[in-house]
């Protein structure tokens, strides 16, 4: 069991309403933008940073005689695997995956008090997502927290608006929409939805079925990305044009990276797993993704993430693995 | 006032989100404290918290929101934001600009401060209220005394002052509007506009002219029930952004999304067809889904025969000349029509003469035909560019609903008004909902997306020169009496089947008289009828005739209260030039503005030295720190609450308002001037102390009983001083007050409807219990044309009313008498607005027709209009000035087409959002959006900086490249459309790099009825621009 969100891009409008709402929550302070010479529409900020967990990423798709057949809008942030590999990748164990009955079952949070900024977890996440605070004198990683705040707020007492008790679906109401991530609730045309994962696949798969039936209409993609990529993510996606051409990664298999870093880490006793040990296991999935960046066709790894590596063509934000690289 | 003042709520403390890290520990044996380092901090603090609702400030989908504030230093501040959940419009949901609303009640920026700026300075200075409302006061009065005008040339009484100036405002609360207004026509001013003379005036005239009522006929929710959703002249994805969900519920059933623009927008993003077409030709596109429906009787025969005015027939000697391309009664000499030509033919026995089968040459029906038979799909498609595919596509998808259980609906704005026809473009749509039957039915009519959150209101309260409360007419010089006036103004029933309603005008009169001056409005001094100011007949007084007359230097004071000109007004050059040539200008905002700071723009070309103009900066409380209502674009009156303390010394504005009206009193008391009755004896007791109470308002502008009263015939009795429940109940004879009719029955003695929050469980989203709507709650207007002859909807899946057992069942109905086949004698016709009773497909009494017809905008790339032989409006007025200038046809200076849009992280001139940080992050800089062909021709590639030329000014841009936008065939020939947002002024953000307003480029033309700027259309050019940002050297 755990939490999840669904994000049908076919209702996106790219409002970005998703990506205030998150700061508004998060008391994530603005950055200083200016207009982008990159990407197809308008986007911004140029990447996710920490100050800037969620963005929308903007992608005009052309037909055979190159004219726009579409636009199509795609919501960023942390994808919170099933089975992270910047979890596994912390030597300090900062990252945690939430699971069990917890409110906020699914979600993947981090301990800025424990993170020592040893990056490992960006190099190690296959989505390029936990970003470092450059600009900071102490820097940490930061990454969207599937507002876990929120999902495991207990019920308020008695709660009032404008001097009269909530109740009956009123109170349900509330209480419904204060336990879902700021972006969710905020999105405008339901494009997220928040849910139980189960739930959550259940309905996508519906949808894609849904349409099926509906010919001469446009159809889905037959494909929840983010069901079985990595061995399954918190965060789904569906799509009525192929994810590849959304920026979405499709060389990453459907085996949860952690099970790479054991294969690492499993002939080392635990007590001496340290720094070092872990150091390694990332220099392993590191390698491992350098090498699949270089290699071509579609059966291979074909490609980072499109946003990120747009990122890093922009010198002005280093947030990327490549700028971090570079540092 | 605040509900802890006011005594209408009591503050408590409660406990927020008592969920915390620590409890995270326990259950999972995980520190979710360290989620985020603030998470603690924000769960304690949200602990102590009072959740009150409001409406988002921004556009009119009227969102819900809950603001959650507490006490900080002593002062109550906002802690967080976040949609209603309870709210049916948007269910908690929220568009970016609502959501960052935060940081509008905390933001380091807002105004705190009363400034001044002597003439000639080059800084501001801070001083006190007292000193400014006195130093005001002192301004009106002087400017006042000197230029007041007891009678005219003619001699006719005016009681004016042509001197003063006001614009402002749709940001205000209704209380607000309506106590501006009666401040402003105590003073003598005419000249009192706001946003809605510049957004929708076309919309109001318009659908007036053809249904009855000037506004959006349905509301937001209602859109879901549609079975095909038209989005033209609009973007509601991006302008509306939480209406999308009611759009996508109906995509969702069934519905077919269609998107017609100059650009694929977000909107046309979920539509299922997209149509391009060149700006400024609608009319054309529309007139030929005008004949595709008439060539292929798609009508919704017993709706247009038996509730349209098709059968009805016309004079004579009406018709169309296409070679002079002008209706009869034409005359060239003032460019005005004399319309006895127009007019219906009329019975012996005073019913109009009607041909039910519509065979008759002159019935309307076949005029019709024959005026719509030039707009063939080729010709359609050589004005507007749009492939005739694509043309026959969403034609065939839209007309499709004239079936009588199918239903369609138009969602437009600025795209269809801001133009020299915009009020024609609209009557076109407003045409083909006619004719499909689509009006007055759920999921149908005719939505005017309204663009801020109170304009509406702020239209329904008038502040607007040719109008008063509830669309009552504004006198004019020759009407010298009451009597005279309510005569010219109250329509004569044309048949016997018809209610009228306007009959009543006499009482809604006589009751605003009495709101207006209370006690010293009598029977005896004609309800101080002379007391309000008249202009002279036909003398336009709206938003560009004063900046006209400004520019001239013929206007010493000037109101601008939560408006912005320097950048909202068309030909905005002109404006900030003529905003130079004020004696004094008092600015209201809750930020700086480039109109209160227009002294201080380097664009101008003026040295602060030189520009002698006092200016006044008022700081007023943003709607989160005061209370009152608004009402949304779908007639929703809402409540909002008060939630936190205005910042320093900002005030709520009708606080603002009672100072100097306070001041001026005085001054006129102890001094006497210039007729000095209306300003003595305005009713003026909305006050405790100087702390506004908008209870006390708004009880006004329901109305009271004045005498006791009884109404036999409805078995009702009334006490003097109670409040009147509904307009019906209202006299012309002084014994009832109200300052508005149409919000008669919003705050009766039951209570204040406008603060209901019960949603309607089940049925087709109207919520007759969630706040209240004009008129009389009725949530779709016209729905008696929902209904066939004997009661019974006409779709059955979602009926808006159903006669039942003798009564009326569902919404409240549009004049509550039998259907016409269960008494056709006390029967009435559906549309009870106009004095047939029907809705007129054929408009009388509009300034440039009374059949929609294309014309060219004031600039074009044509030289000869394909469908007639008349390229501008023939009804329109040019200004021929200095600062007038305007390219000429095809024109090869400026070849390009330029349209203007809105981005749905910014809100209108940007005032507000550019000061919010989170939306500037999302839209930091201004751009022009091109097709990738002209960016290849000129050598343009993304991110360059362009200059972007009209005839009257030029802006430097980024450029984006798109495949969104495409150059059209036009006229045989390839034409280019360029795109420019217009949020952006100079002034913020503070470095200067955010650009300007894209109305530096626009023409100062209206609109032939409404004077509505066409800042829609115009023609450019743009030129890449070298690193020394010179336009670079063609090679």
């Amino acid at each position: 069991m755990g939490r999840a969100c669904l994000v049908d891009t076919t209702i996106c409008t790219g409002c970005r309403a998703c990506q205030v709402a998150c700061k508004a929550w998060n008391d994530l302070p603005a950055e200083k933008t200016k207009f982008r010479s990159k990407g197809d529409g308008y986007e911004n900020p140029p990447a996710l940073s920490g100050r800037s967990y969620t963005r929308i990423t903007f992608h005009e798709i052309l037909d055979d005689g190159g004219n726009l057949d579409r636009s199509v809008f795609v919501k960023r942030q942390c994808m919170h695997c099933e089975e992270p590999a910047c979890v596994s990748a912390c030597p300090v164990a900062a990252l945690q995956k939430v699971k069990g009955e917890s409110g906020s079952a699914g979600a993947v949070v981090y301990d800025v008090e424990k993170c020592l900024g040893c990056r490992y977890c960006m190099l190690a996440c296959p989505f390029n997502v936990p970003t470092f605070e450059w600009d900071k004198t102490v820097p940490k990683i930061q990454k969207c927290t599937f507002c876990a705040d929120r999902l495991e707020a207990a019920e308020p007492a008695n709660p009032q608006v404008n001097d009269q008790p909530l109740a009956g679906e009123s109170l349900e109401r509330f209480e419904d929409t204060q336990r879902m991530p700021a972006c969710a609730k905020a999105c405008p045309t339901g494009a997220i939805e928040f849910g139980e994962r189960e739930d959550l696949i259940a309905e996508a798969r519906r949808r894609i079925e849904e349409k099926k039936k509906q010919r001469g209409s446009w159809q889905y993609v037959d494909h929840i990305y983010g069901e079985k990529e990595v061995g399954g993510t918190s965060w789904l996606y569906l799509a009525n044009v192929p994810f590849d051409k959304l920026g979405f990664r499709m060389d990453l298999g459907e085996r949860p990276y952690p099970e790479y870093t054991k294969l690492a880490l499993d002939a080392v006793p635990p007590a001496v797993i340290g720094l070092g040990a872990a150091l390694g296991a990332i220099h392993w999935i590191s390698n491992r993704r350098a090498a699949a960046e270089e290699a071509d066709g579609p059966e291979t790894p074909t490609g980072r993430e499109g946003e990120q590596a747009e990122a890093a063509s922009e010198p002005e934000k280093p947030t990327s693995g490549e700028g971090q690289r570079a540092v | 006032m605040s509900g802890e003042q006011s005594g209408h709520m009591k503050v408590t403390r409660r406990t927020f989100l008592t969920g915390t890290a620590a409890a995270g520990v326990g259950v999972l044996g995980l520190d979710l404290s360290a989620t985020a380092a603030y998470a603690r901090e924000k769960a304690a603090a949200l602990r102590r918290l009072r959740i009150t609702t409001t409406i988002c400030p921004y556009c009119a989908v009227g969102c819900g929101v809950l603001v959650m504030s507490g006490k900080k230093n002593g002062t109550s501040a906002v802690a967080n934001v976040e949609g209603d959940p309870d709210h049916p419009i948007n269910g908690g949901r929220l568009c970016p600009k609502g959501s960052g609303l935060y940081q509008l009640a905390n933001n380091e920026k807002r105004l705190r401060k009363v400034l001044y700026r002597a003439p000639g300075a080059a800084e501001f200075e801070e001083r006190d209220w007292s000193w400014a409302a006195s130093e005001i006061a002192r301004r009106i009065k002087s400017a006042r005394d000197a230029t007041f005008t007891t009678r005219n040339a003619k001699g006719q009484v005016v009681n004016r002052t042509m001197a003063i100036a006001s614009v402002g405002s749709a940001a205000l609360d209704n209380e607000e509007c309506w106590l501006l207004q009666k401040f402003l026509r105590s003073l003598g001013l005419v000249y009192v506009e706001h946003q809605a003379r510049i957004c929708h005036s076309s919309t109001v005239t318009s659908l007036a002219a053809t249904f009855g009522r000037g506004a959006m006929t349905n509301h937001w929710i209602d859109i879901k029930n549609s079975d095909c959703v038209l989005i033209m002249g609009g973007n509601p994805a991006e302008c509306h952004p939480v209406s999308m969900r009611w759009v996508l519920e109906a995509k969702e059933k069934g519905a077919t999304i269609i998107s017609v623009d100059p650009r694929y927008t977000h909107s046309s993003a979920m539509a299922d067809i997209f149509a391009p077409l060149r700006a400024g030709t609608d009319i054309a596109f529309l007139g030929g889904m005008i004949k595709h429906i008439l060539d292929n009787d798609l009508i919704h025969r017993d709706y247009v025969v038996n509730y349209t005015n098709a059968a009805f027939l016309i004079d004579g000697e009406y018709r169309f000349d296409q070679a002079a391309g002008v209706f009869s009664g034409y005359r060239e000499a003032d460019r005005r029509y004399e319309k006895a030509s127009w007019q219906y033919q009329v019975g012996a026995d005073g019913e109009p003469v009607k041909d039910p089968s519509l065979r008759h040459p002159r019935c309307v029906y076949q005029l019709m035909k024959r005026h719509y038979a030039r707009y063939d799909l080729d010709t359609v498609s050589g004005v507007t560019g749009t492939p005739v595919e694509a043309l026959r596509r969403v034609y065939e998808a839209y007309a499709g609903t004239g079936a009588p259980d199918k239903v369609a609906t138009i969602m437009y704005a600025m795209g269809w008004t801001q133009h020299t026809v915009g009020t024609q473009c609209i009557r076109t749509m407003a045409v083909i909902q006619l004719l499909l039957g689509n009006i007055g039915r759920a999921g149908g009519g005719v939505n005017a997306l309204r663009g801020e959150s109170n304009v509406q209101g702020s239209t329904d309260h008038s502040l607007l020169f040719d109008i008063l409360p509830g669309y009552l007419k504004v006198p004019t010089a020759s009407q010298p009496t009451l009597g005279a006036h309510n005569d010219a103004c109250t329509p004569k029933r044309l048949g016997r089947l018809s209610a009228n309603w306007w009959g009543n005008y006499p009482k809604y009169f006589v009751s605003f008289l009495k709101a207006m001056y209370g006690e010293a409005a009598t029977g005896e001094n004609d309800f101080a009828y002379a007391w309000l100011p008249k202009p002279d007949d036909g003398v336009d007084c709206s938003w560009l005739s004063i900046f006209d007359e400004m520019y001239r230097g013929n206007i010493k004071g000037f109101f601008a209260w939560g408006q912005n000109p320097a950048c909202s007004g068309a030909n905005a050059n002109k404006v900030r030039k003529a905003l130079a040539r004020l004696d004094w200008l008092v600015n209201v905002n809750i930020f700086p503005s480039e109109t209160g700071w227009f002294w201080q723009d380097k664009g101008l070309g003026l040295e602060p030295a030189d520009i002698k103009t006092e200016v006044f900066v008022l700081p007023a409380a943003a709607s989160v720190e005061k209370e009152g209502s608004i009402t949304n674009s779908g007639r929703w009156m809402q409540w909002r609450y008060k939630a936190a303390d205005p910042p320093g010394d900002a005030r709520p504005d009708a606080e603002i308002m009672n100072m100097i009206y306070r001041e001026l009193k005085e001054l006129y008391a102890a001094e006497g001037g210039a007729f000095p009755e209306p300003v003595l004896n305005l009713k003026w007791d909305y006050f405790r102390g100087d702390r506004f109470d908008p209870h006390a308002l708004a009880k006004d502008v329901n109305g009271y009983f004045l005498a006791n009263a009884a109404f036999p015939e409805q078995g009702t009795k009334f006490k003097k001083g109670e409040r009147v429940p509904g307009f019906a109940y209202l006299r012309d004879d002084g014994s009832t007050s109200c300052g508005n009719w149409l919000y008669c029955g919003s705050y009766p003695e039951a209570g204040n409807m406008a603060a209901r929050r019960r949603r309607e469980a089940g049925g087709i989203g109207l919520h007759p219990e969630w706040s209240w709507s004009w008129p009389a709650n009725r949530r779709i207007l016209y729905n008696r044309a929902s209904v066939d002859l004997d009661g019974q909807p006409y779709d059955k899946e979602t009926p808006v009313i159903r006669w039942e057992r003798g009564k009326w069942v569902g919404d409240v109905p549009d004049g509550g008498w039998p259907p016409m086949n269960v008494d056709p004698e006390s029967a009435k016709y559906p549309f009870i607005m106009k004095p047939e009773g029907h809705g007129r497909l054929f408009a009388m009494e509009l300034a440039d027709g009374p059949l929609p017809e294309h014309y060219e905008p004031l600039e074009s790339p044509l030289t000869a209009n394909p469908l007639n032989g008349r390229m501008l409006n023939p009804a329109v007025k040019k200004w021929e000035g200095e600062a007038d200038a305007h390219a000429d046809y095809g024109s090869t200076e400026f070849p390009h087409v330029c349209t203007t849009f809105r981005l749905t992280e910014h809100w209108q001139t940007g005032v507000m959002t550019r000061h919010a940080p989170w939306l500037l992050e999302l839209q930091p800089q201004v751009f022009v959006e091109i097709s990738r062909e002209l960016a290849e021709e000129e050598g343009i590639r993304r991110g360059d900086q362009v200059l972007v030329s009209s005839i009257r000014g030029t802006i430097t841009a980024f450029a984006l490249p798109t495949a969104r936008l495409k150059p059209l065939m036009v006229g045989g020939r390839k034409v280019q459309q360029v795109a420019l947002p217009w949020c952006f002024g100079w002034l913020m953000p503070r470095d200067g790099k955010g650009g300007d307003s894209a109305n530096l480029l626009t023409p100062n033309i209206g609109d032939a009825n409404t004077m509505i700027p066409e800042t829609k259309v115009f023609m450019v050019n743009i030129k890449k621009l070298d690193v020394a940002g010179h336009p670079e050297a063609a090679l």
